[in-house]
């Protein structure tokens, strides 16, 4: 009885709750050069969130985008200042991110969800 | 006149002609600047709808961003079909453009120093899978119109969208003045 009490618990502790999700933070306090494809170091799942922040004094451009393995690009959405893309999780794809402006910026972090 | 005297007046010339640069805009940035930064839709009394679905709210985006978690003193700008578009107070005299598509099943945004409004737009461009891009824009009061590719649509209530534009060229303007703005590549 204990034994199946415990395979029952390890069981319920491998599977993740449902709405479970992963962040990942692919770029962390970093000087970004402009026009750098920062990406996920995670590579490719089915995200459906992703997001650039660079700090409150933000008013220069940014962009977040996916790439699929086989080169198509996704949910590419270029912003002023900071930026985030939600949706639905259609794609298998890498997330990137990117300091549009035309000096480097201090980013505080990219991060995704699948 | 002694050595004194000509040096206080020329002293005196110098700080009179550098406050007439200050006032009137010379010698700083070459920008356009229509209005300063208003935003009177944030202004206006709330409305059933104003608050941010709480989707929105639990991105890691909006405690970041917002100056309340809770998107307090968000206000609708306009609609269009399934896609609404917001304006959120953010921190540190920021402020969001939010855009809700209930069909799509998407949601982004862009949190700027308000200063932006002054010189240009707070906006989101998204890449359609015809290569096109769907603009939303934000501005400052005083601005009226935003115009892509020879088509112009007419600001409401601080907001705009254009769809289906090419090439990365962009204008928002006021009867007077009209800002130039660069979508990048």
């Amino acid at each position: 009885m204990l034994a199946a009490a415990i395979v029952v618990f390890v069981a319920m502790a491998a599977v993740p709750a449902a709405g479970a999700f992963q962040t990942q933070v692919y770029v962390w306090q970093a000087n970004v050069a402009p026009n750098v494809a920062n990406l996920g170091w995670d590579g490719p799942h089915n995200h459906f969130y992703n997001e650039l922040y660079f700090g409150p004094n933000a008013g220069w451009r940014s962009e977040v985008w996916e790439v699929t393995p086989a080169g198509y690009r996704h949910f590419d959405k270029s912003c002023v200042g900071n930026c985030f893309n939600s949706h639905p999780a259609y794609y298998y794809a890498t997330a990137f991110c990117a300091n549009r402006d035309s000096g480097p910026h201090f980013v505080y972090e990219c991060l995704d969800r699948w | 006149m002694s050595r004194f005297t000509l040096f206080g007046a020329a002293f005196a010339a110098a700080l009179a002609t550098a406050g007439l640069v200050t006032q009137f805009g010379l010698g700083g940035s070459d920008k356009v600047q229509i209005g300063d930064g208003s935003v009177s839709a944030l202004k206006r009394a709330a409305r059933a709808g104003d608050a941010l679905p709480r989707s929105i709210l639990a991105y890691p985006f909006a405690e970041r961003n917002f100056a309340s978690p809770d998107g307090r003193g968000s206000r609708v700008l306009s609609v269009h079909g399934s896609l609404t578009l917001f304006a959120v107070p953010g921190k540190a005299g920021m402020v969001c453009l939010i855009e809700t598509d209930s069909i799509a099943e998407t949601a982004g945004g862009a949190c700027a120093d308000r200063s932006v409004l002054k010189t240009g737009t707070i906006y989101m461009a998204d890449r359609q899978e015809d290569g096109s891009l769907q603009v939303a824009g934000l501005v400052g009061d005083g601005h009226t119109f935003a115009e892509a590719n020879g088509r112009r649509t007419a600001v409401e209530n601080n907001s705009f969208l254009l769809a289906q534009v090419e090439g990365t060229d962009l204008s928002i303007g006021s009867p007077t003045a009209t800002q130039q703005i660069d979508l990048g590549g």
